[in-house]
């Protein structure tokens, strides 16, 4: 009880050194800090800076740019998850920065034109680049609004890297006598890493649908290789920011 | 002032990418073009998609234009004005009429309406059209001569459906005897008894009820006396425009009834059963558009017309629209509405807000941001202290709010029967009701008059702070002239060795209950309120979509036990202000002993001053 009462004793003079004013012997029902309670936040929807983590999924659009690949559409898409960065310039204009994990797969239709990345037929084939990402973007807000999201244009450029590429496929049966064989090629050498593009969301509030257009090729330039069909450049899809 | 243009979405990012394309080398230049394409086409479906969903006719937005001048426009407020109206401005001393009571100019009107794609309101107050039109007709609007300024209003987002007549029903036919007593003490504290011995009912007052929607009003038995007395005068959509407001939500239900509600035994809900109302549907329950605040002005200029004498408001826009910075009663057109209501002498309650627990805002939102607007805050019933969720003062240009307070947990009227609910939206109709008592009292006060009588009669006046305002208003302070003597002296400053200031409460001044002595009492704790206290609250307007409040057990009255007011708790206030007045601190004591506080002299700045409340007295300290 002693140190207790010795602890009593040093807060009160601590908060007499502190220049806050005590009350002593007496149960507080209700202390109101004034300055606290009326300052202004700078971080916020609308506020000078925002930050959230966001998911969504986009789906590839668009076909290969020549024969030799067709694509399975509804499969092949792209799975995200990042963090968004946003300073606000004006009522009506923001930037901001996205970093993100993207894992991107793309399906093959097995068919008799495919060369992608051969010939051969199989049950099933995909090529997946996971992909860390970040993305620069211009905001165009719509309207006015409190400290609020609201309704958005973005207009972005983005550049990422592929932290691993794989090329996967499945025979059902498999060779010699299996009932079924998966394989899973990964470093594939003929893959570019660096990837660059452009973008644009339309959002309202946490919600957004995304819009991202690569504009390096996939496939390295391998001299007396056989040159690929590049891989659609094109994904649509949505976003749901989690604040 | 021009008007803010959108472009649509295609247009720009089609221009900028053209730019883009022009700067890059050969080889990129056909990935732009596809690109370009693409967001042409993404913006021109995307912009079609949403503005599909939020306008009414594709490629129109709403503009508020206000128009240059009155002259010439002649009218005669004998055929305008109901006969109330002009009694409300000859018993306050006002003009009959003013240039903002005149009709637009019709020719003005009439060039508007020739460039536009509709006229959704026409405001004299504020000598203004609302309308949708496309942003080249915004423009074209800017050129009229009769035209002063353009201002874009965005709509709101994607219009939820509609809520279906006859709400779920929220309330119970039964009223437990913890209801009833709920029922009783929450016209009991602010002095329910003084008011009806000398007879004061709010008879003769009519009071605008400002809303999301009266469902179940029309049939519900706790306004079969207004029903019977034909005291429903008027009713009105404002959104939908039409006189049927019996549907959108409950909640204007329950916040009349707070004002004039019988329970089944004719315990009265509020202080006002017998004034006459005004109903207007405001506000819609799911979405916070700028329309609401049109509305807010039309169904205030409706109400002027009627005569009305009180606006009651639970309502309030926060951070959907604003910054609690801009929270100083002019940045927002129902603030200035309200300001403009009150200068036509009438009295608008509203309620100060469910954000006490957001820490994003916390502040009183708007209407009740206004200077004339008395904001009234929420008080537990328990303890007669701040409910944890009612939002707190002061305005953004620092000045008091809330002004007072009532029962922030109320026995109130809903379809189906009785609800126990909560929110400062409640408050308010419990003070809207006192308010018309009062000028029941002395029907010769102006507005503004009452408004300082009504913080005047409050518990803590002079004392204030940003939590309770002047506190809970008392009817005895109107009707016995015994409450305006005042206090005798309860407690007294004294310095102590130059460094320490303390308040020390006289001798003989309150009794601690017998009760075993702790070894120490010189301990310094904050008591947090309960858990089930800090729940948060539906915005103001929205309480009806949290569900009914529970009494709690141990506090349950025996059944067909008489209701009875407690009294109220006797708490130490204390707050320091510096020169203007504004608070810096404020603290609500348990008062456990004569000593009861100390005050280092060195964390009082030159000018301020420490204002101390004790049982009805308060006293004030200057630093020198």
């Amino acid at each position: 009880m002693k140190l207790l009462r010795l602890l009593t004793v040093g807060a009160c003079a601590a908060l007499w050194l502190l220049g806050v004013p005590a009350a002593q012997a007496q149960g507080v029902l209700l202390r109101a800090n004034v300055a606290a309670d009326t300052l202004r936040p700078a971080t916020g929807p609308n506020r000078a800076f925002f930050s959230h983590f966001y998911l969504g999924y986009a789906a590839v659009a668009g076909k290969f740019d020549g024969p030799g690949a067709t694509l399975r559409y509804g499969r092949s898409g792209e799975v995200f998850a990042g963090m968004r960065q946003k300073y606000r310039l004006s009522q009506t204009a923001a930037i901001g920065l996205d970093l993100r994990y993207a894992r991107l797969v793309y399906h093959l239709v097995q068919n008799d034109q495919k060369i992608l990345p051969t010939p051969d037929q199989h049950q099933s084939e995909s090529f997946a680049l996971p992909q860390a990402q970040a993305e620069v973007y211009g905001r165009l807000n719509l309207g006015r609004r409190g400290n609020v999201v609201g309704r958005y244009l973005d207009l972005t450029g983005w550049g990422g890297w592929i932290i691993s590429s794989a090329h996967h496929y499945v025979d059902k049966p498999g060779p010699n006598g299996a009932g079924r064989v998966e394989v899973t090629e990964r470093k594939l050498n003929y893959i570019n890493r660096w990837s660059y593009g452009v973008g644009a969301r339309l959002g309202s509030g946490r919600y957004a649908l995304v819009a991202r257009y690569r504009l390096t090729d996939s496939f390295k330039d391998l001299g007396d290789a056989p040159r690929y069909p590049e891989f659609p450049r094109l994904v649509i899809g949505g976003e749901l920011g989690l604040f | 002032m021009p008007p803010r243009q959108h472009a649509p979405c295609a247009t720009i990012v089609s221009s900028w990418l053209l730019q883009l394309t022009i700067l890059l080398p050969h080889h990129l230049r056909i990935h732009c073009l596809f690109v370009r394409a693409f967001f042409l086409l993404l913006g021109l479906g995307l912009s079609g998609i949403t503005h599909t969903v939020h306008a009414a006719t594709p490629s129109t937005a709403r503009y508020w234009v206000v128009l240059r001048d009155k002259a010439g426009v002649r009218f005669n407020p004998a055929t305008y004005f109901a006969p109330q109206a002009l009694a409300r401005r000859q018993r306050q001393q006002l003009p009959l009429t003013d240039s903002t009571d005149f009709p637009v100019r019709p020719d003005y009107l009439r060039q508007v309406r020739a460039v536009v794609d509709s006229v959704t309101f026409v405001s004299r107050w504020f000598n203004a059209v609302s309308c949708r039109a496309t942003p080249a007709q915004a423009a074209a609007l800017c050129r009229l001569p009769g035209v002063r300024s353009v201002e874009s209003r965005p709509d709101g987002l994607p219009m939820l459906p509609a809520t279906q007549p006859g709400a779920p029903e929220r309330g119970t036919p039964e009223v437990s005897a913890a209801d009833h007593q709920l029922a009783f003490s929450q016209t009991a504290s602010l002095g329910a008894a003084d008011f009806r011995r000398a007879k004061l009912d709010g008879r003769g007052l009519r009071i605008a009820i400002f809303d999301v929607g009266f469902s179940g009003a029309d049939q519900h038995a706790a306004f079969q006396h207004l029903r019977a007395g034909k005291r429903i005068l008027a009713t009105y959509d404002f959104l939908k425009k039409k006189p049927y407001v019996y549907a959108g939500g409950s909640h204007g239900t329950e916040v009349l009834s707070c004002i004039a509600g019988l329970l089944p035994d004719g315990t009265a809900l509020g202080l006002a059963p017998e004034a006459e109302f005004l109903l207007a549907r405001t506000e819609q329950m799911h979405r916070e558009r700028f329309a609401e605040e049109e509305a807010w002005l039309a169904a205030a200029e409706w109400a002027d017309q009627q005569g009305v004498d009180i606006i009651n408001s639970s309502l309030g826009y926060t951070s959907r629209r604003y910054f609690p910075e801009q929270m100083n009663g002019r940045n927002s057109l129902v603030a200035r509405a309200a300001a403009m209501a009150v200068r036509k002498g009438i009295l608008v309650v509203n309620a100060a807000g469910n954000d006490g627990l957001d820490p994003e805002w916390r502040t009183i939102g708007t209407p009740a941001d206004g200077d004339s607007v008395l904001a009234v805050g929420g008080i537990d019933p328990d303890n007669f202290l701040h409910i944890g969720f009612s939002s707190y003062g002061p305005t953004a240009d620092r000045r008091l709010k809330p002004n007072v307070t009532a029962y922030g947990t109320v026995l109130a009227a809903a379809p189906g029967g009785y609800v126990r609910t909560q929110g400062t939206s409640f408050a308010s109709p419990l003070l809207a009701g006192f308010a018309a008592c009062a000028w029941q009292q002395n029907r010769n006060l102006t507005a503004m008059q009452l408004f300082a009588q009504l913080q005047a009669a409050a518990s803590l006046y002079p004392y204030y702070d940003y939590a309770h305002g002047y506190g809970v208003p008392r009817a005895s302070w109107f009707t016995g002239s015994a409450q305006k003597k005042p206090a005798a002296a309860t407690f007294d400053f004294v310095a102590q060795s130059d460094s320490m200031l303390a308040i020390i409460i006289r001798p003989g001044i309150g009794q601690v209950a017998a009760r075993p002595l702790p070894l120490y009492s010189d301990s310094v704790a904050v008591m947090p309120p309960s858990k089930e206290k800090l729940a948060a609250v539906p915005a103001v307007g929205r309480e009806e979509l949290a569900p009914p409040v529970s009494d709690s057990a141990e506090k349950r009255p025996p059944a067909g036990a008489t209701p009875t007011l407690p009294d109220p708790p006797s708490y130490l206030y204390w707050h320091v202000s510096d020169r203007r007045g504004v608070l810096r601190t404020y603290e609500v004591l348990e008062v456990k002993q004569r000593a009861v506080l100390q005050i280092p002299l060195r964390s009082l700045q030159a000018g301020d001053t420490v204002q101390v409340h004790y049982r009805g007295f308060t006293s004030t300290y200057s630093a020198q």
